[in-house]
């Protein structure tokens, strides 16, 4: 009796292992991509009600939630600045998919999206800093309606309760053996460990999803196909030029870890990469001009969120990113303003001439001459930094800090 | 079994893990430092503290009204402790600091350490603090609980060495309700002892 109770809870604790989320396995996921044809945008089914109690109840804590964040401080208000991206991901989604999105703009200086699931769409402006073009900015947008449209959120959320259900029927039989004299908790630690994998491994096949339906958006709307691989790529540089600069080893992205939630970005890039050289005859649209010019109010403030960070080298890669079409006043504000916050002297040195360059390009770059002023008289350069206080002050008499400003440049 | 239970209840429970009274007009150093102070009314102690050489007084707990001292904050360190020093380390404190970049010091601190993603400087002008000329700054902020809060710090670099005294509360009401009891804490403060010299 007790032999044949144990080969049946080994077998059932092994097909639980193996089995719990077959229907969603790596391996289905893999069969059902085969079975498509490549880079096909599904037709589009109208607007969207939710289907099913846990659907609907999804909907509704997201409704709740989406209230919530309407009327925060951190969402950016300016309406200018709100029907630009959503133009962008209208382009890229197409204008009847767009309706079904709300967007709102985070002033949180991260690298991020997030989709709910009711069509609530955040965009962080740490990401907004960190893309170049309009390209860049609709690979990642798109990839979040996917996951929108290919309804993640309740997959996902049924994934976890599968395998909740599963570990406490599990720990249930587990329990029963115990009492029988029997010895299972080897096993039930495997099964945890199984279902925890697997539930991991599912998310990246549904990040993977995202990607390969984002990709079908994006070309289809004749974006250049390689601007999705760019934003990947420039990720990996900034956090390699974050960890130099502050002494330590790295990133390995080669390997995926087994908890992660997403595939690794050097995954992401390279098969974005691929994919893009297989389409014959792509688009080559990039909108890097009207970018520039929609983001030209906000990169400034951005950018001072992230000097602010105390993310040296990763800071100063998104500035010498953002120069890549050529070196603004702002620009080398930034950096000026990045070298005088880290304080070093060498760093002082720098900041000097980066704010000299910033006045050259533009002589009305008032702030430029307040730090012009700070970092000569911290780097010992008293008089000359005196001046450049004096002529900011002149032309900011009522600046915050005039009064303190004014305690510098007395004798 | 229950005697055990007895103890242990009785051991969290003794001052030893309790939040200490401050009270009313008697001197008292604070943040383990030679900075000393006389409030004119009664305080709580915060057993808790932000970093090595800082401590936190409250009236009604400290999300709603915070006093934080630093007392002397020396070359190369931060304002409190680190909170993911790998990934997110905070600003140090350097001794070659002008006054003004005080004020920043202490909003790229509680951007990394509190999330705070929006901080604004509201006022800045020239005082003197501990007996030496020093800045009082006013700012706002909103943390990860989004109520808005204000604050207000005096500080000077005596020595090398940072010291600073700041008031934080809600925007609405308890921000102007304290603000008078710590302009007078901020008033009374001076360095007990000649400073140590670096």
């Amino acid at each position: 009796m007790n032999v044949a109770r144990r080969r049946a809870l080994t077998a059932f604790l092994a097909l639980g292992s193996a089995l719990t989320f077959l229907p969603d396995s790596a391996a289905a996921v893999a069969n059902r991509d085969r079975e498509k044809p490549e880079f096909v945008v599904p037709p589009y089914v109208g607007a969207y009600q939710p289907q099913g109690t846990d659907e609907q109840g999804q909907w509704l804590q997201a409704d709740e939630a989406e209230r919530t964040i309407r009327d925060l401080p951190v969402v950016i208000q300016d309406e200018e600045l709100n029907a630009y991206v959503r133009s962008v991901l209208c382009r890229a989604v197409g204008n009847d998919r767009c309706g079904s999105a709300r967007i709102y703009i985070l002033r949180l200086p991260v690298f991020n999206a997030t989709m709910s699931a009711n069509g609530t769409m955040h965009v962080y402006s740490g990401l907004l800093l960190r893309v170049r073009n309009e390209g860049e900015l609709a690979s990642i947008l798109a990839h979040e309606f996917a996951h929108f449209e290919l309804r993640h959120s309740l997959t996902r959320f049924r994934a976890r309760r599968s395998a909740s259900d599963a570990l406490a029927w599990a720990s249930v039989l587990v329990g029963f053996s115990q009492n029988s004299g029997l010895r299972y908790g080897t096993s039930f630690q495997d099964l945890l460990y199984a279902v925890h994998g697997s539930l991991a491994a599912y998310n990246r096949n549904q990040e993977r999803e995202a990607d390969l339906l984002s990709f079908a958006y994006t070309t289809q709307s004749q974006f250049r196909p390689s601007a999705s691989a760019d934003v990947w790529r420039a990720v990996m540089n900034e956090s390699d030029a974050s960890a130099v600069a502050r002494g330590q080893r790295t990133n390995r992205y080669g390997g995926v870890p087994f908890l992660a939630s997403h595939p690794s970005d050097l995954e992401r890039a390279d098969t974005l990469s691929l994919m893009a050289n297989r389409i014959p005859s792509a688009g080559d649209y990039d909108g890097r001009e009207q970018y520039r010019t929609a983001m030209a109010r906000w990169i400034p403030e951005f950018l001072s969120d992230q000097i602010k960070l105390n993310d040296f080298g990763g800071t100063e890669f998104i500035i010498a990113r953002l120069a890549s079409d050529g070196w603004t006043a702002d620009l080398h504000y930034a950096r000026a303003e990045l070298y005088r916050t880290r304080g070093n002297p060498r760093d002082l040195i720098s900041a000097i001439g980066f704010y000299r360059e910033a006045l050259a390009l533009n002589p009305q770059m008032h702030a430029a001459k307040r730090g012009l002023g700070l970092s000569l008289i911290r780097s010992g350069s008293v008089a000359e930094g005196r001046i450049a206080l004096q002529a900011f002050l002149e032309a900011q008499p009522d600046a915050l800090d005039a009064a303190m400003l004014r305690t510098l440049i007395q004798p | 079994m229950h005697r055990i239970t007895l103890i242990l209840a009785l051991i969290s429970s003794s001052p030893a893990f309790a939040n200490d009274l401050v009270p009313a007009s008697t001197p008292v150093n604070v943040a383990r430092s030679d900075l000393q102070v006389s409030p004119d009314r009664d305080w709580n102690k915060l057993d808790a503290r932000p970093g090595r050489n800082s401590e936190t007084w409250t009236l009604d707990g400290e999300l709603l009204n915070d006093v934080s001292f630093y007392g002397g904050t020396e070359n190369n360190r931060t304002l409190f402790r680190e909170v993911d020093r790998r990934n997110r380390p905070l600003p140090r404190f350097t001794s070659t600091m002008l006054p003004t970049d005080i004020p920043t010091l202490l909003e790229n601190s509680y951007r990394i350490a509190r999330d705070v993603s929006i901080f604004t400087l509201d006022s800045q002008e020239p005082i003197r603090f501990a007996g030496n000329p020093g800045i009082r700054f006013t700012y706002s902020f909103i943390g990860r609980d989004n109520l808005h809060r204000s604050g207000e710090a005096h500080a000077a670099i005596i020595d090398g060495r940072l010291y600073m005294a700041t008031f934080e509360a809600p925007s609405i009401h308890y921000f102007a309700n304290g603000i008078a009891a710590f302009r007078h804490i901020a008033a009374s403060a001076h360095i007990a002892r000649p400073a140590r010299r670096r």
